[in-house]
């Protein structure tokens, strides 16, 4: 048996963050990881930390993010997490393509963002390297990009010299509730007992609050990246497209980061391991070179998949469970969690110390799924 | 997967010895001194240091060094280093350039 | 998307091989390989391999390269090279790079075949230029006609150390050393032998403590270690050298076969005793599942090529359990002696029959005086001439047995034998043992006391060969010299397969001690 103030499932940056906040308040932490630390996606996203493009339920907690706690996230977990508030480009190559990057403008800019629609000539001036078919983009000046494996692993490292005892290879069972409350959880090896536990394991999150009954909508789709080697230093902003045919950004390291899909790798058959298809790759490939005909002798040195825990409304649970008091989740953020993961950290911390969490999360409770009709 | 592994054990102080300076991953030009730091930093498997310093990221993809950071890391853990596992091996297991990976010559079909 | 029936990744000689064997059965195979020239590591290996004939003994690494290449096409087998094969995915889908472009296959059956690379160890200065793998240097040498250096220092005397010093001594640089941490050599007695009589010293129980230059290899400093490994003050020893060569092992290229998902056992794929993955039609050959001699890599390729040709039906049950009965009993004798893997990590004191071992051997390269009278097969004293067997420990061999036609030389049906001098028969001195033997072990010995002469035939793989009458000098076991020699006879044939024969007469007193020759 063992014994601490807060239990955390999960090792990914959502549970590292949380960790951190809360032992340097603190609190005994104790993180049980099944795999290794930044196992999921925590370690295989494209690192983007943007506001533009988020729906209105999670905008707030992306711009908390980006004005707070990002821009000294290095000085304060002592190791460069290679964050870049450069901006974010949005491009578009067809009319259509500029009216739909209109209407996500139109939409983050009545909630307060600083994003903006730009011209063939500004987007030339911002990013020298793009194809002369790029006619305008979307612009959000205060988007940026970090590294995420850097991110978790400086988390992971801060709060472990807080005191936060880690455990990973070990795989969390069941929660038991006594007395009504959520009191310890058993895994493989050990039980767990904590006034407060929290379940940030991904998709595999429901595995353990079904011991409790309770269930979060969502998928595992899967999603690959690539890298290349090394490249010359070349531009900062993180980069999307209007038809989202790539994203991605270049590396303090100075290779390319890009993430995408075939259009049809979510449907694998290969269900016990993320695996990368054939097709992905060059897919994304094509789509680069699409739109950065320069880019087309950079070496592809490694590629990898990964899985998104997708909602059934694209948006996180991130909530206390009423019904069973001192159990609290973290999950289904698909796909974009990394870039809000210091703000989540923080909110998970007030809502595991009973305070007000700074942004406003009801829309994010885990009971808000409803039949359509 | 490793097994489990308790990251609060003693490893003891970081003592710095005479070849930290000796360069270990050539494609990426990470020492052997910043390889022991990780392991004193909480980094426990193979791919949390690849992570961490960008060990067998390179070129060769490990290959060349991947045998050598094992070695290191083990003995700074104190473990023989046949428990720790091997990153994983991903696709492309040679460079490609992007307009050949881009360039598929048979139909993109599955 | 294209589709075979068995796609084998490297044309080695596991993958050729289980290519000739799948396509014999009928199957639509295809061989990629990501060199301009198949073979793998075949076409580099120019010595004379060991085994029985069923291994292809006595026959050059690249010879039996060609031969498997002409039987690969002979049945049908298609190879494209300057194809790397980039990725592994779902179904036994593979994409290969080829030029500009990426193909996507899919194959009913894989066999991945794609070999090893070369372990490197650490030490100031590895990195430098002039540092290579002692594969490097064979690449360099054997298939591009380059000296890797001058002046060279192997760390490493397993079989690929002591073979590679040889072949550098072939290509006319000075090897200045051979180094081992090991207490003992880790090759066979017989290459140690070959390239210690020429006088290459061995410093066992030493490692390098540094390679020193700036911006290439100029020197480097050995010294003896202790029983824990750490480098004894005083005992440093530099050499004036250009190149390192390290031969300290190789480790499997098993990354396709871990991308697709594999279990894996270490560092190599679990395997049963087809070589089948874990993954249902994914089969592993040669040294990508366990490092051993490119004659069982062959061997492990027929079986996974008959096996995979078995599930797709184009084999009876029955004929499929012969071949493999026929193979896994070649394997296993392949497998025997005292360098096998079930004698890994084993001391061993004596051979098989009980003989001593040489310590000398094991540790300086050669033989010693004190060991010769425990072999029956190392003669002297004889009437006439005679051979000289300095072949002293058990290792998977017997070509000297067909060698010989007047049936002097017996080995028996255990292959790894030493071999004994038939009393009954009489040598005549045509010195086709001495050619046949691949470990360059056997001389021939002709003692004249009348003249106070004796007459030594040694093997001999060095251009220029010398010409009857040269003057020189006469190197014993340990590559010292020790009398005058003069040069009798250089015998060569298309048989002897670029193993001269070289006759020298010497005084007779050196009979049991001269061993090479060496021009003023």
């Amino acid at each position: 048996m063992q014994q601490s103030e807060v239990l955390i499932i999960g090792g990914g940056v959502i549970g590292c963050a949380t960790a951190y906040y809360l032992s340097k308040r603190g609190l005994s932490v104790t993180v049980i990881e099944k795999k290794q630390i930044g196992e999921g996606g925590s370690s295989r996203n494209g690192g983007g930390v943007r506001q533009s493009g988020r729906d209105p339920r999670e905008l707030p907690i992306a711009m908390y993010a980006v004005e707070h706690l990002w821009p000294s996230l290095s000085d304060e977990l002592e190791m460069d997490v290679e964050y870049y508030k450069k901006g974010n480009l949005r491009l578009a190559k067809t009319d259509a393509h500029l009216k739909i990057l209109q209407g996500l403008t139109d939409r983050a800019t009545a909630l307060g963002l600083d994003v903006r629609m730009i011209g063939a000539d500004e987007v030339k001036a911002i990013n020298p390297y793009l194809s002369d078919e790029v006619i305008g983009a979307s612009w959000c000046p205060t988007d940026g990009h970090a590294n995420p494996m850097l991110t978790t692993l400086a988390y992971y490292r801060k709060a472990r010299r807080q005191g936060v005892r880690f455990i990973t290879g070990e795989s969390a069972q069941r929660i038991v509730k006594q007395k009504g409350r959520a009191v310890a959880v058993v895994t493989d090896y050990d039980t767990y007992y904590a006034e407060r536990i929290l379940v940030a394991a991904g998709f595999e999150s429901n595995d353990l609050l079904a011991s409790v009954g309770l269930f979060v909508p969502m998928n595992r789709i899967l999603l690959e990246a690539l890298v290349t080697e090394a490249q010359p230093k070349m531009f900062e902003q993180m980069l999307g497209t209007a038809e989202a045919d790539f994203y991605g950004h270049q590396s303090t390291h100075g290779s390319f980061v890009f993430g995408g899909s075939s259009g049809i790798d979510a449907y694998t058959s290969d269900f016990d391991r993320p695996v990368t298809q054939g097709m992905t790759a060059p897919s994304i490939c094509r789509g680069i070179m699409g739109y950065f005909p320069v880019l087309a002798d950079a070496k592809i040195v490694r590629t990898w998949a990964g899985w998104i825990d997708e909602c059934a409304d694209h948006v996180p649970v991130i909530s206390n469970v009423d019904e069973v008091p001192g159990l609290t989740v973290a999950c289904a953020f698909t796909g974009h969690g990394f870039g809000i993961s210091p703000a989540v950290g923080q909110i998970l911390t007030s809502l595991m110390t009973n305070e007000t969490p700074m942004v406003n999360i009801d829309a994010l409770r885990y009971d808000r799924f409803k039949a359509k009709i | 997967m490793n097994g489990r592994i308790d990251r609060s054990i003693d490893l003891g102080p970081y003592v710095a010895a005479p070849d930290d300076g000796m360069i270990i991953c050539r494609c990426e030009e990470v020492t052997k001194g910043e390889i022991r730091r990780a392991v004193h930093d909480g980094m426990f498997t193979i791919t949390e240091i690849r992570r961490y310093l960008r060990t067998g990221m390179g070129l060769c993809q490990g290959q060349t060094c991947a045998r050598l950071v094992k070695q290191i890391v083990a003995k700074e853990l104190d473990v023989s280093p046949d428990v720790l596992e091997d990153a994983v091996a991903r696709a492309p297991f040679r460079p490609v350039p992007m307009r050949v990976l881009a360039n598929e010559a048979e139909g993109r079909t599955r | 998307m294209e589709r075979y029936e068995l796609i084998v990744v490297g044309a080695g000689p596991a993958g050729l091989s289980a290519a000739i064997e799948a396509a014999k059965a009928g199957m639509k195979t295809v061989v990629f390989d990501e060199n301009a020239k198949p073979g793998g590591q075949l076409f580099k290996q120019i010595h004379k391999f060991f085994g029985s004939k069923e291994h292809k003994a006595k026959i050059r690494g690249y010879n039996i390269g060609e031969t498997l290449l002409r039987e690969a096409e002979t049945c049908g087998v298609e190879v494209v090279l300057n194809a790397t094969v980039a990725g592994v995915y779902e179904g036994r889908e593979l994409t290969v790079m080829q030029g500009d472009s990426i193909k996507h296959f899919k194959g009913d059956s894989i066999v991945v075949a794609t070999g090893a690379s070369e372990n490197m160890v650490t030490f100031p200065g590895w990195t430098l230029p002039g540092v290579i793998g002692a594969g490097a240097a064979q690449t360099m040498m054997n298939l591009h006609g380059i000296k890797p250096g001058s002046r060279v220092l192997m760390l490493g005397t397993g079989n690929v150390g002591l073979v590679v010093s040889y072949q550098l001594l072939q290509a006319g640089c000075e090897v200045v050393a051979l180094v081992d941490a090991s207490k003992k050599i880790g090759g066979y007695g017989v290459h140690a032998a070959k390239v210690a009589r020429t006088g290459v010293p061995f410093y066992l129980s030493h490692t390098i403590v540094a390679v020193h230059g700036e911006d290439c290899v100029k020197g480097v400093t050995i010294g003896e270690v202790d029983a824990a490994w750490q480098v004894i003050p005083g005992s440093e020893k530099t050499f004036d050298v250009d190149t390192v060569c390290l031969a300290v092992g190789l480790s499997p290229m098993a990354q396709l076969v871990k991308s697709a998902g594999c279990e894996m056992n270490g560092i190599v794929p679990a395997v049963d005793a087809y070589g089948a993955t874990s993954v249902p039609g994914i089969y592993a050959a040669g040294d990508v599942s366990g490092i051993e001699e490119a004659s069982s890599a062959m061997i492990e390729g027929r079986i996974a090529g008959a096996a995979a040709a078995y599930q797709a039906g184009y084999l009876e049950k029955s004929d499929f359990e012969s071949i493999v009965t026929a193979h896994e009993a070649s394997l296993g004798s392949l497998r025997e002696g005292m360098f096998g893997p079930k004698q890994r990590g084993r001391v061993q004191t004596v051979t098989e029959e009980g003989i001593v071992l040489s310590q000398s051997l094991l540790t300086k390269g050669y033989l010693d005086e004190s060991d010769l009278a425990h072999f029956p097969s190392i003669q002297h004293g004889k009437t006439g001439v005679y051979p000289v067997i300095e072949c002293t420990q058990n290792i998977p061999c017997n070509p000297c047995q067909d060698a010989c036609v007047k049936g002097c030389i017996l080995i028996g049906n255990d292959i790894t034998s030493l071999p004994v001098i038939n009393a009954e028969a009489t040598c005549t001195g045509c010195g086709m043992c001495v050619a046949s033997c691949s470990g360059q072990a056997i001389f021939l010995v002709e003692e004249k006391p009348l003249e106070s002469t004796a007459y030594v035939s040694f093997p001999y793989e060095f251009l220029p060969l010398p010409e009857k009458g040269d003057r020189g000098i006469a190197l014993d076991r340990s590559g010292a010299p020790i009398c005058d020699a003069e040069i009798t006879a250089v015998r060569t044939g298309k048989a002897m397969d670029q193993t001269h024969v070289v006759t020298m007469k010497v005084p007779l007193d050196y009979a049991s001690t001269a061993r090479f020759f060496r021009r003023r």
